[in-house]
């Protein structure tokens, strides 16, 4: 008796496809990499001639060319500082609290929704409720405080993120080798799983610095598109118009006649200070393969 | 004794289990070698309480989600009811939601447009990012070498790093004056069609890291048992794998979306901010509906309220139809995180 | 090593009364008692998942930590219920040390590993941290290897000095008993030899009780050996007698392999 089963075959179409599909995973990926190169050289290009020690040190013009970005470059830094000092607590705590105090039930869940919510919630609705409770409310008016305290809610969750999937990281080995040594619970989470969590959390603060130091829309309407005459001005009641803030101003304001250059000088100042973080990011990133070899 | 337990009532064992023939002697602690070590009293106060200050901060972000919602409401209502603090007229939800007509200057608040408006650039995006982006992902997780691999992630870290303001300068002083000289003479190139298209690059990486991850958690015997049958490799990923991993793929793109949907700067910079643009679409009379659909400056929520939130008066009904916008901004993100809910439970189920 | 012809001279240190023992729903030991002896090292054999693991991890209520257990039953120390309200866990783990399946060292040096346990408890003092230290490699056979490096990384040491490394960990904080989780599953034959000898030298003021799968280790180390049998106890008794003259026909069975 013959068996009823066909001689199947691979058919040629198919055949075809396969390579056609290939071929096209392969050209999306490298017209990825193709758009960040062009945008990356694109940008360092156009900004090139801006980039000298003069345009880095100067005060920035309100009428005329040739103004520069001290104080910008020193207000972003200072307010990613600042932010990071005040999320970092509460995204450790928050973080803590989920991965070792939380359990697994409904609190859990609800905590987890509400930190994605948060970091899903669009830059500009958190602006503008620092808006109407620091600038209006506490009468903060466009300050660093504002600025700080706002951004600091773009970080939070993030921290709180990347804290308690590093904590649930640990290997339950060491926690268990702690606890059964007699070390409290509050110990074991200190002296054990955070030291051991710590890389993960800081490639996560690194991370998180990056995102705050991009950031422009929460700082058009908290931290204000001016900047203290004073230089450095640690004042937190003085407006702090950022890199970010300022290459936007800008280019919508339109008064400065080299206000394209000005911006294109900016941007490329702010491409390698992140060039320079990922490369920060990536070494903390190869830290903690070498740890888990 | 060596190290009593707290003072405690003896227990009261049954006889001991003697193996037989095993003379015993009452049962004793045996002396204890020195030295004994307690912990301190502090270190139990502390581990009793320490926990507190952790959950604070975790209420702490659960009322912030709160305290943003009653915010933006109590000022998006001052636009409808007649409130305190209100000194203008106030506006019904129909002239609001319902209307066209953006005319603040002659008291019409119309954000129909905007809506349209946001509706149109995200959707154009999610076009271009979902497919290209999930592609990505298998590609990442299925197809490409190693070294490729490492290439593909350090390209999309560095694309979700860079700021939108670079985007938007990006667009603004290179993408416009090339698009605007190659295709459409001296019309302006701003509008839906470079804004998706920056805005696309943007959240590509959402997507593609969130895909890779769904390609990458699927269980290897998938498409080993598939590419066994005699399927090609395509076929596999088209018939077995995709379909797998569709939940996440579809809350990838959920994600994506949201995203793009917050996104202010860089459309600001691209999209021409113009908030009669359906207006200017209705009276076009030119052949080609869709380039000009593309290529008509426009506006979206969020562009809106960066170009005229610092214009406007705390208090007026421009001002509070402005935080009403932003309200619905707010909603839309948590209705999205929602449907990610959604389909978290459906992958499990 | 004990045989039936000389007396138990040495007290009960732990006693377990009808000990049940459920993972939510799931029952995992079911009815176990047993009184386990002062300086005798006592064995625990069965099938795998039939509990005893679970069982050891009651002594010290390490599963509290993490999961969502219920035990009912008695199990005692020095005559006092270690389930007691009042009982302090943090204390009973310190007295009641573990020794884990997998060497499960801290990323730390090997000085800080031993020096864990004695921080905990506030001491700082250098002079007295180095003593301790040092007290506890040569307990645990391991001060000649490392005495030169104590400052290098645990992780780069051999699986065998890793785990005689937890070994010594636990015993800087001078526990009375120690619970030993298939301590050499994941070792040569050299580094086993190494920690039976050990386990020789340290019930001489020690309680210890070790899993095995190894019917020969538990024959060579053991004075009393127990054997479980999906969450029950099925006999107990001087090891000698369980592997020569076992009284249950399932123990005899299990022990010259015909299951398991
Ligand atoms: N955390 C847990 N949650 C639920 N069930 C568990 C848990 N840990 C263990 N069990 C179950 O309890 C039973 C006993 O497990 P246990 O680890 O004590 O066995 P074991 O005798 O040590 O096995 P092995 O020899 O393989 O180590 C097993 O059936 C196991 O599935
Ligand atoms: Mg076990």
């Amino acid at each position: 008796m013959t068996s009823r089963v066909p001689a199947f075959k691979v058919r040629a179409t198919a055949r075809v496809a396969d390579r056609a599909m290939h071929l096209a995973l392969w050209l999306i990926a490298l017209t990825f990499v193709a758009v960040l190169i062009g945008f990356v050289g694109g940008i360092l290009k156009e900004g090139w001639s801006e980039l000298n020690l003069g345009f880095l040190t100067r005060m920035p013009e309100a009428l005329d060319a040739g103004g520069g970005i001290k104080p910008e470059l020193f207000n972003s830094l200072y307010l990613v500082a600042l932010s990071l000092a005040l999320a970092m607590p509460i995204g450790l705590g928050a973080g803590i609290y989920m991965a070792e105090y939380a359990g697994q039930g409904r609190a859990l869940r609800f905590f987890r929704l509400c930190v994605e919510t948060l970091a899903a919630t669009p830059s500009i609705v958190l602006a503008l409720f620092g808006m109407i409770l620091l600038v209006q409310m506490l009468g903060w008016s466009f300050s660093i405080r504002s600025g700080a305290v706002t951004l600091a809610l773009l970080n939070i969750p993030v921290i709180t993120r990347v804290t308690e999937e590093s904590l649930r990281g640990v290997p339950r080995e060491l926690l268990e080798a702690s606890y059964g040594l007699g070390a409290t619970k509050l110990q074991t989470i200190l002296k054990v799983a955070l030291p051991y969590a710590a890389t993960g959390i800081l490639t996560g603060v690194v991370l998180t610095a990056g995102r705050a130091f991009g950031e422009s829309a929460i700082l058009v309407f908290t931290a204000g598109t001016n900047v203290s005459q004073h230089f450095p001005d640690f004042r937190l009641s003085v407006p702090g118009e950022t890199l970010s803030v300022h290459l936007w101003y800008v280019t919508s304001d339109g008064t400065l006649p080299d206000a394209t250059q000005i911006a294109a000088g900016t941007a490329a100042v702010m491409i390698l200070v992140l060039l320079a973080l990922n490369l920060l990011v990536r070494l903390l990133d190869r830290a903690i393969r070498r740890r888990t070899r | 004794m060596a190290e009593p337990m707290p003072d405690l009532p003896e227990t009261t064992l049954d006889a001991p289990l003697l193996p037989d023939g095993l003379a015993r002697i009452a049962t004793q602690g045996t002396p204890c070698p020195t030295p004994v070590f307690r912990q301190s009293h502090l270190h139990r106060l502390a581990d009793r309480w320490t926990h507190l200050l952790f959950l604070a901060c975790t209420l702490l972000v659960v009322l912030l989600i709160g305290g943003i919602l009653y915010f933006l409401a109590a000022r998006g209502a001052g636009a409808f009811f007649p409130l305190a603090g209100n000194t203008d007229k106030v506006v019904t939800f129909r002239e609001v939601f319902l209307s066209t007509n953006w005319d603040p200057g002659d008291g019409h608040f119309g954000i129909v447009p905007f809506i349209a408006g946001t509706l149109a650039v995200t959707g154009l995006a999610l076009l271009v990012a979902a497919p290209t982006g999930v592609l990505t992902g298998v590609f990442i997780a299925k197809v490409a070498p190693p070294w490729m691999r490492n290439v593909m992630r350090q390209v999309m870290d560095l694309l979700v790093g860079i700021p939108s303001v670079v985007y938007g300068i990006f667009g603004l002083t290179i993408i416009l004056p090339m698009v605007g000289h190659a295709w459409l003479a001296d019309a302006p190139a701003a509008g839906f069609a470079v804004s998706a298209a920056i805005l696309a690059v943007m959240i590509v990486p959402t997507v593609v890291s969130l895909s890779t991850d769904a390609f990458e958690s699927l269980p290897s015997s998938l498409d080993e048992g598939s590419q066994a049958l005699g399927s090609t490799r395509w076929q596999a990923i088209w018939r077995v794998l995709i379909p797998a991993a569709r939940p996440r793929l579809l809350t990838a793109t959920v994600l994506g979306l949201g995203r793009a949907i917050g996104e202010a700067m860089a459309v600001q910079m691209v999209i021409g901010n113009n908030p009669q643009w359906m207006l200017l679409m209705r009276q076009a009379t030119d052949q080609t509906p869709v380039l000009r659909f593309l290529f008509t400056p426009a506006a979206t929520l969020t562009t809106e309220l960066v170009q005229e939130l610092p214009n406007t008066a705390s208090g007026s009904t421009w001002n509070n139809v402005l935080f009403a916008m932003g309200l619905l901004l707010y909603l839309m993100t948590m209705l999205l995180i929602l449907a990610t809910r959604r389909l978290g439970r459906q992958e499990h189920a | 090593m004990l045989s039936p012809q000389t007396p138990e001279t040495k007290p009960v240190k732990l006693s377990v009364r009808n000990l049940d023992f459920r993972y939510g729903e799931k029952k995992v030991l079911d009815g176990l008692s047993m009184d386990i002896h002062a300086e005798r090292v006592t064995a625990i054999i069965g099938p795998s998942g039939c509990g005893k693991s679970t069982f050891l991890k009651c002594f010290n209520r390490i599963h509290e930590v993490s999961s969502a257990v219920q035990v009912s039953g008695q199990m005692a120390m020095d005559g006092v219920d270690i389930y007691r309200g009042g009982i302090d866990q943090v204390d009973l783990r310190r007295r009641v040390g573990m020794v884990f399946q997998k060497p499960n060292p801290f990323p730390k040096s090997i000085y800080e590993n031993v020096a864990f346990g004695p921080r905990l408890f506030g001491v700082r003092d250098r002079a007295t941290l180095d003593g301790l230290v040092e007290d506890a490699l040569r307990k645990s056979a391991l001060w000649d290897e490392v005495k030169d490096r104590l400052k290098e990384s645990a992780t780069g040491m051999s699986g065998g000095q890793q785990q005689r490394l937890c070994i010594a960990r636990a015993l800087a904080v001078n526990p009375e008993v120690l619970l030993m989780d298939e301590p050499c599953s994941a070792l040569d034959p050299i580094a086993t030899a190494k920690i039976e000898d050990l386990i020789g030298e340290l019930k001489e003021n020690l309680t210890i009780v070790i899993v095995t799968h190894n019917m020969q280790q538990a024959a060579r180390v053991s004075d009393y050996t127990a054997f479980f049998w999906l969450g029950k106890l099925i006999e107990m008794d001087l090891t000698e007698r369980i592997f020569t003259t076992p009284r249950e026909r399932m123990t005899e069975d299990y022990i010259t392999g015909r299951f398991g």
